[in-house]
């Protein structure tokens, strides 16, 4: 039993990291209807930016979250600029292998400034909790606690702002949305700005517990895809319910069957729900 | 006023639309008569920025609008409820509406006054209010896409086909409305299936076949036109 919970806590420590990052791939799908294959590398940088904040300037922990979310959106803005908005009325096969050219150079150039060893991301909160029995380590209530803050703070913003607004608007008719007088261009930018914020965020989460290297975003790129074709491409609550299920999935698969299936049962599970319902579990049909 | 000149649309090698002019002038309330396919919606999308023309100008209170994107056109003055209504099917009654007036979004004071006006043009949008746009019936939805571009607080209002697959009972309360926009000064430029009920509510009308103007004059000229009558009136 006690496993058990241990195992529990540490999956949904896992499946917010997983959801946060999931949530920023949807958004760009939803509005942009890119899969966005860089996705992971924005998550590598965000992770690297938090790092040498970090340990090159002294910068506290959370603070440096905070420059990294906001460096990545910057980047964001400008990889759509420079790479998809010249591509928006190209085949969707461009904005796909524009986005692996994006991959490919953003790990390279990681590779190249940084070096491709493994770095140890230092966190103030090293700590263990005990709750209710359980020896939980700080970290992970910190990514689970933080992910639950943002994801709240994305969904008041989606509903409640006006600019959350226009995203939906988008998501939902193109056209609609330029007759009100939205400019897609600027819920582009935005919406990519979003995106590689929350990678950013997720990545330097979850760093700490994890290593930081070129790569890193390479395995968590082939996750979010099977979590939000999982959850349905462009779902939001998709995404949320597709990461922690992956996640679940993945944790008590490596505690009660076997360390080396892990990594494959979100793919078993990916092609069991897409017989079942090939356009995922909260799509609308479409 | 709206002024189109010799307007040509292309789509690939077939012509949309071949030298169409028009004009709606200050609180007037303007029909294009013609049957489906005969260029009508292909008019509106390209006055409204959704479609680039291959030549011609169209020219608004002054500016030069021809060709520019759709969301600019919308700030220019002009607001449409297209053809397939282009609501927010998820987003509530209220929220299309209020992103209908996305372009005066800090003028909150405005925005409360003209939802009060659209709910008292069509009451049912007030019961509705909370429903998301897609559950409501076709005519509903057409209040809404009516309401939604009024909310835009336009000069100029097109409608495209607004009572399209609409019970005739909500039909002519969807026609009584235009009426009433038009009352308040803004100009319409309306695309109408039922061409008698549309040409009784009109002050002057066109009629396009192929992508051209083939007829244009009044609403009692068009009335009285044998070719109308029989092309569109069935009489």
């Amino acid at each position: 039993m006690e496993l058990f919970l241990q195992q529990l806590v540490n999956a949904i420590a896992l499946g917010s990291v997983y959801s946060l990052a999931a949530l920023g791939l949807t958004l760009v799908f939803g509005v942009l209807r890119i899969p966005n294959l860089a996705h992971g590398a924005l998550y590598m940088i965000g992770a690297y930016v938090t790092y040498f904040a970090l340990t090159s300037y002294g910068i506290p922990y959370i603070v440096a979250i905070g420059i990294s979310a906001a460096v990545l959106a910057l980047i964001g803005v400008i990889v759509e600029r420079l790479v998809f908005h010249p591509l928006r009325n190209a085949p969707h096969t461009h904005h796909l292998i524009a986005a692996v050219g994006v991959l490919f150079f953003l790990q390279s150039g990681a590779q190249v400034l940084w070096g491709s060893e493994f770095r140890e991301m230092p966190s103030p909160f090293t700590g263990i909790v005990n709750v209710f029995g359980l020896n939980i380590g700080q970290q992970r209530l910190v990514v689970i606690f933080a992910s639950i803050l943002v994801m709240v703070a994305l969904y008041l913003f989606l509903k409640k702002t006006v600019p959350g607004q226009t995203i939906e608007a988008i998501e939902q008719d193109r056209t609609g949305a330029s007759l009100v007088g939205i400019d897609a261009n600027r819920v582009s930018m935005m919406t990519f700005a979003i995106s590689a914020a929350l990678a950013a965020i997720a990545a330097s989460l979850v760093a700490p517990i994890n290593l930081v290297f070129p790569t890193m975003g390479e395995a968590l790129n082939l996750k979010v895809f099977a979590i939000i074709i999982l959850g349905g491409l462009g779902s939001i609550p998709g995404a949320i319910v597709g990461g922690f299920a992956l996640a679940l999935a993945e944790v008590f698969s490596s505690t009660y069957i076997s360390n080396a299936f892990s990594e494959a049962i979100g793919f078993l599970f990916l092609l069991v729900v897409l017989a079942v319902r090939p356009t995922g579990l909260f799509s609308k049909g479409a | 006023m709206l002024e189109v000149r010799d307007l040509s649309v292309r789509f690939g090698e077939f012509a949309a639309l071949r030298g169409v002019s028009l004009t709606v002038e200050e609180g007037e309330l303007v029909v294009v008569l013609g049957a489906n396919g005969a260029g009508k919606s292909t008019l509106f999308r390209t006055i409204n920025g959704l479609i680039k023309p291959a030549s011609g100008e169209i020219d608004f209170c002054g500016e030069k609008i021809g060709g520019r994107p759709a969301n600019a056109v919308v700030k220019a003055g002009i607001a449409q409820s297209a053809e397939g209504r282009h609501l927010f099917p998820e987003l509530s009654v209220l929220k299309n509406l209020t992103l209908g007036a996305y372009l005066r979004r800090r003028d909150r004071a405005g925005i409360k006054k003209s939802l009060e006006e659209a709910y008292e043009l069509f009451p049912i949008l007030y019961e509705k209010r909370n429903d998301p746009a897609g559950s409501l019936s076709g005519g509903q939805q057409q209040m809404v896409a009516v309401g939604r571009a009024l909310m835009a607080k336009p000069k100029l209002l097109i409608l495209d086909e607004p009572s399209l697959g609409l019970a005739p009972l909500v039909s002519r309360q969807v026609l009584d409305a235009v009426v009433e926009i038009n009352k308040t000064g803004i100009m319409v430029l309306l695309a109408e299936q039922n061409a008698k009920a549309a040409l009784k509510i009109a002050h002057r009308g066109y009629v396009v076949e192929n992508g051209e103007v083939i007829l244009a004059g009044s609403k009692d000229e068009l009335m009285d036109n044998d070719d109308v009558r029989r092309a569109y009136m069935g009489t």
